[in-house]
């Protein structure tokens, strides 16, 4: 995996190897910073092109639905390319959210960074 | 964020009043207020958190509908609780437009998991309309349903 660069404490760390992007969002997000969230995984998006996007969200507790609507735009962008988004590490809150939501089955949701990572 | 001086040994609050402006940035205090005023009255954790999620829904969907995303108009929540039920009422000066009953909700199209949320986490909930904005009272039993 090499690193990429992030600009946002948001996401703290991110790589890529190959057409798979691995990024670990940090912190509540909700309408305050999920516009920051956006912007950081677009970028991501545009610069790199994964045609797989994992999301570690262990550092995640808490989530709002503008936090989902991302998540929710950014696979729209990952589909129109044959792309897939991974989450994995769920926290029991976020977990909720998605269910009811009912994107828990739009997203592949996995355990762990390498769950998902499998080819 | 404007709330109730608090004395180091006295007993909890009766009732938590918060004004706000409409500033995403007050969700987290607002949120963890309410969170901390329930956890003191004996809710459990997923009901905490699930309180703590529909205030927070509850304030996004007036700064983005009610206010139009202007930040700096005011927000008041009262949350208050009998021993068996809390009732959380959020108002707020603005459209006064009630939201749709039925929000479309195509999990794909952004937009209505506020209400969404409401409707599966609270045991009531009904939006006011004012002459000058909008009531919205919610309220949630300490057993949610379940026998206590």
């Amino acid at each position: 995996m090499s690193p990429l660069k992030t600009d946002t404490d948001l996401v703290p760390s991110a790589s890529k190897d190959g057409d798979t992007v691995l990024a670990s969002i940090c912190g509540e997000i909700d309408l305050h910073n999920s516009p920051e969230l956006r912007h950081a995984l677009l970028i991501l998006l545009q610069q790199n092109a994964p045609k797989k996007l994992v999301l570690n969200l262990t550092k995640v507790p808490y989530m709002d639905s503008s936090a989902i609507a991302v998540l929710v735009e950014s696979l729209q962008k990952m589909r129109k390319v044959g792309g897939k988004i991974f989450l994995t590490n769920l926290q029991p809150r976020v977990q909720g959210l998605l269910e009811i939501a009912r994107l828990g089955t739009i997203f592949i949701i996995t355990k762990d960074e390498a769950e998902a990572l499998l080819p | 964020m404007d709330q109730p001086e608090k004395h180091p040994g006295s007993p909890p609050q009766p009732s938590l009043h918060l004004r706000v402006l409409s500033d995403p940035a007050f969700l987290k205090p607002v949120r963890h207020s309410v969170e901390a005023f329930c956890t003191a009255r004996g809710f459990d954790t997923a009901s905490v958190e699930e309180i703590g999620l529909v205030v927070n829904e509850a304030l996004a969907n007036v700064t983005r509908h009610a206010y139009g995303g202007a930040s700096d108009k005011p927000v008041e929540v009262d949350v208050e609780f009998d021993g068996t039920e809390l009732l959380v009422k959020v108002r707020d000066w603005g459209s006064g437009r009630k939201p749709p009953a039925e929000p479309r909700h195509d999990p794909l199209t952004p937009g209505g998991v506020g209400i969404v949320c409401m409707k599966k986490l609270l045991d009531e909930f009904a939006f006011t309309p004012l002459p000058d904005g909008m009531l919205l009272t919610m309220k949630r039993s300490l057993t949610n349903g379940k026998a206590p």
